[in-house]
């Protein structure tokens, strides 16, 4: 999958492309909106992860220029406005998803993954992961082909999990998948627990692997085992 | 006590006029009275000159008698009791008022035809006590006239003079230093009211600039330590990634990350009341509160949850009102999160909606908190409390923008905050 990340921040701009292609996605990267034009005009890409703030002009150059062309790239926008308007104007313009800065890497990455899905499997959207389907349309996991009684968080966070695979996941970056900027105000993180321990119980009792582990204090990984 | 600024005044005035009157009423009281006994006295010695005078060469031993019978104030007696003349004060009964009345005697030897006489003339002094009381009555109504007088003419012309100075003070009491209009104030016709407007004014102007000046500071610090604080967040999680971290390693990357959490609160916190404090939230539309209680009520469920607390939530009546949203949001975020986070383990919060009512209590095993710390920025009441002391100084923040009342109160054995639109 191939990616254009236009961000300006050199150290942030390095730290996103690394996990990236850590993820074994391609990503590219460029600072400028002028670099962001060139690129699309010549390449395409599945989606392009967007900067508004930018030091030559405002990213939403480059949605104008993409409708202008009438791509089809997936826009994920990437600021640290954090506005309703802001994000209304960019949503309206074209982009398919808004994050604030600061977020988890591991947010962009189940971000990215969705909108992958949503772009590519018109109507059927699927994840598959080993003995695990979860059908996110529907909104219905089955193990071993038997439905799992998973809840709506649950189901989110298991997508979660899967889609950041062998990546360390905080407590602090899964509360706040689960709860959105509320999980800012907490001042511990005790119901990411709660959430991991049930899924865990529900996934054994259905015969899945025993994939979610738990990382010292740190979090927690998926990993195949 | 402070009185007001023309009480005060006039009431120097009033204890100057009371003190002039008692102390004056009785000295002119005697001062009169000497003047007068000396005039009685006078008149008995001018008398006797003119009878020493005149009446003394041509009268006759045998007309004392008839002398006598006719001059009722004047006596002439055989024998000589004194040797010079002396004049005293004493009383006698006046059988036609019937009573006993104060007079000035005069008694001077006397020589009739060779014969020692006495000669004694007296003079009624009631009269002078009528005309000293009259004189009193005069002079008293002459100074209550004239203080009462004084007393209206500083009255209206203090009100005169210091009604720029009451308009002075109640823009300044108006004024408020975060709403970022400075007073107007009116040139006045006395120098020293321009004198103290123009001081008001370098003192507010100056003030301002210094709250702008550290408004916009702690904005821009903000703003600024937002860059470093994601990238120093992205770093470690890169780095958790990339190695196989050990127990020890992650105990000291688990102290790492909580404290970078705290940080990127409170710096998101402080952004949060730059923001309010340029009023930045303006567009206002009505709203239901209750809606936006609801609206995470899942989320405090769950973290209510965690420590079996019970909530109940009563709504008598809705609460509509006008506001921006998102702090109203941000309001109820605010106190339901600090019931939950406040409380004890199985206790339970309460929650009361009412029209422009919102009420929140919850237990706890702490006393009553110190009311006036309560919303202070980084005010923490417990040593031990992990929060940053900010999110009850956005709360009454955000009260204070919309111009509601909100009020802490302890009773039995839990808190509550009651908000009045």
């Amino acid at each position: 999958m191939k990616l254009l990340l236009v961000e300006d921040e050199l150290e942030l701009g390095e730290i996103i492309q690394g996990a990236l292609i850590e993820m074994k996605y391609i990503c590219e990267w460029v600072r400028t909106v002028d670099a962001a034009l060139d690129k699309i005009s010549f390449f395409d890409y599945d989606c392009i992860l967007l900067d508004l703030m930018l030091a030559d002009q405002n990213g939403f150059e480059v949605l104008k220029e993409l409708k202008r062309q009438e791509k089809s790239e997936g826009v994920i926008i990437i600021s640290a406005k954090d506005n309703l308007e802001t994000k209304i104007e960019g949503l309206t313009i074209g982009a398919d998803d808004y994050i604030t800065k600061p977020f988890h890497i591991s947010e962009l990455i189940v971000r990215v993954e969705a909108l992958m899905r949503r772009k590519n499997f018109s109507g059927n959207n699927i994840v598959k992961y080993n003995e695990i389907i979860i059908d996110v349309f529907a909104k219905t996991v089955l193990i071993h082909n038997e439905m799992l009684d998973a809840t709506k968080k649950e189901l989110g966070l298991l997508l979660y999990l899967i889609a950041n695979e062998n990546r360390v996941l905080s407590k602090a970056a899964i509360a706040e998948h689960l709860s959105g900027d509320l999980a800012e105000m907490l001042d511990n993180y005790d119901f990411v627990y709660a959430h991991i321990k049930n899924l865990k119980k529900k996934m054994n009792a259905a015969g899945a692997g025993d994939y979610i582990k738990s990382v010292y204090g740190l979090g927690y990984r998926w990993k195949n085992e | 006590m402070s009185k007001k600024l023309l009480n005060k005044t006039l009431w120097v005035y009033s204890i100057y006029a009371i003190i002039i009157l008692v102390v004056a009423a009785p000295i002119f009281y005697f001062a009169i009275q000497r003047l007068y006994v000396k005039e009685a006295d006078d008149t008995l010695l001018l008398h006797r000159k003119e009878f020493t005078q005149y009446s003394l060469p041509t009268i006759k031993e045998t007309e004392i008698s008839t002398w006598n019978r006719f001059n009722r104030n004047v006596e002439i007696t055989k024998g000589n009791l004194i040797a010079h003349d002396s004049i005293y004060a004493a009383t006698f009964y006046d059988s036609l008022d019937a009573e006993v009345e104060p007079y000035r005697v005069l008694e001077a030897p006397m020589n009739i035809a060779g014969k020692a006489y006495t000669y004694k003339a007296r003079t009624n002094l009631v009269e002078v006590e009528d005309i000293i009381k009259s004189i009193l009555w005069l002079f008293v109504t002459i100074i209550v006239f004239l203080l009462f007088g004084l007393f209206f003419l500083t009255r209206q012309l203090s009100l005169n003079i210091w009604k720029p100075f009451y308009k002075i003070l109640n823009q300044i009491e108006n004024f408020e230093l975060d709403r970022n209009t400075a007073p107007r104030f009116i040139e006045t016709s006395v120098q020293e009211f321009n004198r103290l407007n123009n001081s008001l004014r370098k003192l507010i102007e100056k003030n301002l600039t210094a709250y702008q000046i550290q408004r916009e500071f702690v904005e821009n610090a903000a703003h600024e330590l937002q860059t470093p604080l994601a990238v120093f967040q992205a770093k470690i999680d890169s780095f958790v990634q990339k190695t196989d971290v050990t127990q020890e390693q992650a105990t000291l990357l688990i102290g790492i990350t909580d404290s970078l959490a705290r940080l990127s609160k409170l710096n998101k916190n402080l952004l949060l009341l730059g923001k309010l404090d340029s009023d930045l939230y303006q567009e206002k539309e009505p709203l239901a509160v209750s809606a936006l209680l609801y609206k995470n009520l899942d989320f405090f469920a769950e973290q209510a949850d965690s420590k079996n607390l019970k909530i109940e939530i009563n709504e008598s009546d809705k609460c509509n009102i006008v506001a921006h949203p998102a702090l109203v949001e941000m309001l109820v975020n605010n106190l339901f999160l600090n019931a939950i986070q406040h409380n004890i383990e199985s206790g339970s919060i309460e929650i009361e909606v009412k029209e422009r009512y919102f009420k929140i209590s919850n237990t706890s095993n702490s006393k009553a908190l110190n009311k006036d710390k309560l919303f202070t920025r980084f005010s923490k009441l417990n040593a031990a409390e992990k929060g940053n002391g900010l999110g009850l100084s956005i709360v009454k923040k955000i009260a204070e923008l919309n111009h509601w009342e909100i009020d802490y109160r302890f009773e039995g054995d839990s808190h509550s905050f009651t908000i009045k639109f």
